[in-house]
């Protein structure tokens, strides 16, 4: 019976599959579910005794799901677990990266300036719209490696702290 | 066959309208101007940028052509570059969709110099309507309701006193340089006036720098109704019923119905009189659309004109059956309104809603990737109109909207509950979208009950989360098969795979290797 593993939203969650010929019975935790993959990467399954279709759909470790128009994401389990989607840098809290590619309008701290969590760091344009990006720890500013008017993007540090240990 | 193929011609295609018709625009809107030159039988001509390569307009176009670099002022915003393309191509027309250079008047300007028919109305009409104070001055000159305020800059509070006892409490005053609701100001009463201005004021200067401001009539609860018209050559206009457009995030349409709840017969029959006025005073031509404000107890106010293709005409096109692209080019080849277009009547009830590149669970954020799977739903009275497909990268280069999903059902409640279900099935991966956002909105009992002003979101969807943990076993469910299913597997190997997706294919097929192809 294969066994499965995944994070969601960082919580681990496993499963088991049994095969009944085109249908998959999944146990998951307390409950159980019928899965009958359609192709092109939909699935059906009934909950509550409701048939849904659910689309599955796998990138660079992140199954991307879509269940009646709610967009999930499961990261697979592994030794890079934290990294394994693309421009998640959420580990890295010394470091300030935009979360998409676009213009730096305007870098709002200096170096050696000492800032607190949430504060607003720098604002990046994308999509005809500014969106601040804020400190994901206190800490002291030790680089900005970039000023505005300078393209970014999601992989390399806007600013870089120093986050007492 | 050969009778099929005369029949064919018997309606319209012996008569071809242009030889070739170049469209100056990209994605979605492109796709659905160049069906509409199919349907004509004219070949349609793409421009794109390099960013657009293997975009889906691009590709569905009979021919196209690179014009320049992604940032749009260098490639959609480029006169001279549109023009050149067009010589080349041997296009005669024209179609600038909506967005780009679709209200500019310096391109309807250079297309008569030019010799090349443009698909929308004269360069003169769209500057009218392009100077929001000088047509609305001019409608109200020719009888058209606008919002009672002041006209002039007088200052003393006298003068604000007279002018809210014309235009009737309560009255608004807002910033000259205004936006965002600073130096905005609800006065009710007469006695309030004089604090309010002066907060007003300090509002407005602290936020502007200019503490300029003017008032007029406050208007509670309103929507957004407008009215699709369009014109020939010859001075023939008619209105094609109005569309209600209330529901909006940050000022932007996302959910737009026909008919609106809020009128009645009668006072479709007077909007709609006073949104030909409008065109018929602006000496337009073409499809246009005519929007008004609508406050409490059937008034309402003539905002502005929108000179071209709206986002929203698709609902329009479900209740009367009328091809809008189709009657634009008729029109722009100089033929009279077709006599269809004088008869037309509202069968049922049609719905869009707006696909855009955005988080609808954090504030609408942009999102932006690769769309992994695409797939739409189907059925009777569903229609999709994409610029996207499975594969397609959405970049910060452009307009975030990707698709539009439109029903169309025989009343209201059935149209609703058709764009709830069209919304489930309408399945997309790898970028996100409002489409929960959307279904809430839909199954809101305020909405059911057409309760549909601009405040909706803001007043009734502010609290509003989606408990994705209430999905998590059902997902972990499915990604469990999904992980033992082949075409899965096949995807892990094709990881960072960059070709480019063909439109022939069968749409989300691409992630599924030539290996196993059976």
């Amino acid at each position: 019976m294969p066994k499965h593993e995944f994070l969601f939203n960082g919580e681990s969650v496993e499963s088991s599959v049994e095969n009944h010929g085109k249908t998959f019975r999944v146990t998951v935790g307390e409950r159980q579910f019928e899965v009958c993959p359609l192709g092109n990467n939909l699935f059906a399954t009934t909950v509550n005794g409701r048939k849904r279709t659910v689309a599955a759909a796998f990138n660079k470790g992140v199954f991307y799901l879509d269940i009646d128009a709610v967009q999930l994401e499961l990261q697979e389990p592994g030794e890079d677990q934290f990294s394994g989607a693309a421009g998640d840098h959420s580990a890295e809290k010394d470091k300030i990266y935009a979360p998409m590619p676009g213009k730096i309008v305007k870098i709002l701290v200096a170096v050696g300036e000492e800032v607190s969590e949430k504060q607003p760091m720098v604002i990046v344009e994308a999509m005809k719209m500014e969106n601040p990006v804020n400190a994901a720890a206190g800490g002291r500013v030790k680089a900005v490696n970039f000023k505005p008017g300078d393209q970014v993007d999601t992989d390399s540090p806007i600013i870089e702290l120093e986050i007492p240990q | 066959m050969g009778d099929l193929k005369a029949s064919g011609k018997a309606i319209g295609m012996s008569e071809k309208l242009f030889n070739k018709i170049l469209v100056a625009n990209r994605s979605e809107i492109a796709v659905r101007v160049m069906n509409g030159c199919r349907v004509l039988g004219i070949p349609s001509v793409a421009v794109y940028s390099e960013a657009d390569v293997n975009s889906k307009h691009r590709l569905f176009a009979d021919e196209s052509v690179l014009i320049g670099p992604p940032p749009p002022s260098e490639s959609y915003l480029d006169i001279g570059k549109i023009i050149e393309a067009a010589r080349q191509t041997g296009c005669d027309a024209i179609h600038p969709g909506y967005g780009f250079l679709a209200e500019n008047p310096a391109l309807p300007r250079r297309c008569v110099q030019e010799n090349i028919t443009f698909i929308g109305p004269g360069a003169e009409a769209m500057e009218l309507m392009g100077n929001k104070i000088v047509s609305r001055k001019k409608m109200e000159h020719a009888g058209v309701p606008i919002i009672p305020g002041m006209k002039s800059g007088e200052t003393s509070l006298a003068a604000f006193k007279a002018a809210a006892e014309e235009a009737g409490y309560p009255v608004l005053i807002k910033a000259a340089a205004g936006g965002g609701g600073k130096g905005m100001r609800v006065v009710h009463a007469p006695n309030e006036l004089p604090a309010s201005l002066e907060a007003a004021r300090r509002e407005a200067k602290n936020a502007f720098g200019d503490e300029t401001v003017y008032l007029e009539k406050y208007i509670p609860d309103p929507r957004h109704i407008e009215f699709q018209i369009i014109a020939d050559n010859y001075g023939n206009c008619v209105h094609l019923f109005e569309r209600e457009c209330s529901i909006q995030r940050r000022h932007q349409k996302i959910i737009e119905e026909t008919p609106s709840v809020a009128l009645n017969d009668e006072l479709r029959y007077r909007m709609g009189e006073d949104a030909i006025r409008v065109a018929q005073t602006a000496g337009y031509t073409n499809a246009g659309t005519v929007e008004f404000l609508f406050g409490e107890n059937g008034s309402y106010y003539f905002l502005e004109m929108n000179t071209r293709l709206q986002v929203e005409h698709p609902i329009t096109e479900f209740v009367t059956g009328v091809d809008l692209v189709v009657e634009q080019i008729r029109i722009a080849a100089g033929l009279p309104l077709s006599d269809y277009l004088k008869h037309l009547t509202q069968r049922g009830h049609a719905i869009e809603c707006r696909i855009y590149a955005e988080d609808g669970e954090n504030n609408f954020f942009p999102s932006t990737g690769k769309i992994i799977h695409y797939s739409e739903p189907v059925g009777p009275g569903i229609r999709v109109d994409s610029g996207v497909e499975a594969g397609s990268e959405i970049t910060i280069d452009y307009d975030p909207i990707m698709a539009k999903l439109i029903v169309h059902a025989p009343d209201r409640p059935m149209a609703i509950s058709k764009m709830i279900d069209a919304l489930h099935n309408y399945k997309l991966l790898g970028v996100k979208t409002s489409r929960r956002f959307m279904v809430d909105v839909l199954q809101h009992p305020e909405f059911a009950a057409g309760h549909t002003y601009t405040s909706f979101i803001e007043k009734h969807m502010s609290d509003r989360i989606t408990d994705q943990a209430t999905y998590k076993e059902m997902a972990v469910a499915v990604a469990s098969v999904a992980a033992m299913s082949t075409s899965t597997a096949s995807v892990l190997f094709n990881e960072g795979t960059t070709s480019a997706p063909s439109p022939w294919q069968t749409l989300g097929s691409w992630e599924i290797g030539d290996s196993i192809h059976a």
